[in-house]
């Protein structure tokens, strides 16, 4: 039972830190002002700072092509977008792995004893599964660091970034419920739902 | 029933894992079936495009642009002022030119930029300014004039690689940015 309240805690928390980064996001486009018609990007009338310094491009930028800076750059291996990657892709991994671990018999209708939970907790099923729904919970909180700014309310749903992470943070707590009511309760297709979410906004971004 | 959710949504992870193609832009299934990375834009393959566009300036990728753009940008007469200079080239040039743009503009695309440009522009006036573009202008208004128009070796945003140190190959990714003269420019 303490499990259970842990990872519902687990699970208001992640809520908690994916609302407070969206007020976060929409806090800074609020910045920029939107004028009233049209679409949300294409009703800009205001000159932003890029308008201004872009005021007076040269006309001739044969030399700027010439010194480009790539050749000897190297992006580092160690970001916060990466970190935000391999974590998800370590989660839906795990998912697949936890799908595919063997599962400890199940007292169907019966009371549980203690030994039988005991063996369904230390079981690598339930290890793999709420490794998994950790590292889900990682994937979303690295997300809103790492990415906060990419997605933005009123471009609505069909906009990439704000379906990644519409997607990953249901895919998430789909997980952590799932690990909450584990054993049994119909955890399995919830929890595979919650990977299959995941996988699914990994793709759209990737 | 959790068990046929279970074997579902597997099957419909295992059929998006198994199936690939390498053709991924050109339509939807493609996309779906195919993992190479289409988070960035679609690099300029084109060698035509990159010689005329990239005698003068960074060839930018037909990504950048939706297809009305590029079809305003890309005729005889836009030519002759193009952008202050007169950038006219031959008829075959030109049609080569104009039809790889617009093949491959961010309204056809499905690399991720792309389609977030191609949202940006669906409505309204079609750019002819990449740094016109709301989405652009977004990902930049954090960024100082000084590392900008007043950095020497920058000058503009219209120079996309002097920052974007990976600009040719189409990524703009905010880990391969390097902004002249500011070594630690996210800080």
């Amino acid at each position: 039972m303490k499990r259970n309240y842990g990872f519902i805690n687990i699970a208001i928390s992640t809520c908690l830190v994916a609302a407070s980064g969206l007020v976060h996001a929409d806090d800074a486009t609020q910045n920029i002002a939107i004028p009233s018609i049209a679409s949300p990007y294409t009703k800009s009338s205001k000159s932003y700072m890029l308008a201004l310094n872009d005021a007076d491009a040269p006309q001739k930028q044969a030399s700027a092509t010439a010194a480009s800076q790539s050749a000897e750059f190297e992006p580092p291996m160690f970001s916060k977008s990466n970190a935000h990657k391999y974590l998800g892709l370590g989660t839906v991994a795990l998912v697949v792995a936890t799908a595919l671990a063997p599962k400890p018999a199940e007292n169907e209708g019966g009371t549980l004893t203690q030994a039988q939970i005991d063996e369904q907790e230390s079981s690598n099923h339930a290890r793999l599964g709420k490794a998994a729904a950790t590292l889900a919970a990682a994937t979303v909180v690295t997300g809103l660091i790492a990415h906060w700014d990419d997605f933005h309310v009123e471009d609505g749903w069909t906009d990439p970034d704000n379906m990644h992470a519409l997607l990953g943070t249901a895919g998430a707590l789909a997980m952590l419920f799932a690990v909450s009511n584990a054993p049994g309760g119909g955890h399995a297709g919830v929890g595979v739902t919650g990977g299959v979410a995941m996988a699914a906004a990994i793709k759209l971004t990737w | 029933m959790s068990k046929k959710l279970e074997v579902g949504a597997l099957l419909v992870g295992a059929l998006l894992m198994i199936s690939n193609n390498t053709r991924a832009e050109e339509t939807l299934t493609g996309w779906l079936t195919n993992f190479e990375r289409t988070k960035e834009v679609k690099p300029a393959t084109d060698k035509q495009y990159l010689k005329e566009c990239g005698e003068c300036h960074f060839a930018y990728q037909p990504g950048l642009l939706p297809a009305r753009s590029w079809e305003k940008l890309l005729n005889a007469d836009a030519l002759k002022k193009h952008f202050g200079d007169n950038a006219e080239i031959d008829k075959d040039t030109l049609q080569t030119i104009h039809d790889y743009a617009v093949e491959n503009a961010a309204d056809k695309s499905f690399y991720k930029r792309s389609r977030k440009i191609a949202l940006a522009t669906v409505e309204g006036e079609a750019p002819l300014r990449i740094t016109e573009v709301l989405y652009i202008k977004r990902k930049h208004k954090d960024i100082p004039e000084n590392m900008v128009k007043g950095n020497k070796d920058v000058k503009s945003f219209s120079n996309c690689n002097k920052c974007h140190t990976r600009a040719d190959k189409g990524v703009f990714d905010e880990d391969t940015v390097v902004i002249p003269n500011f070594p630690d420019w996210d800080d």
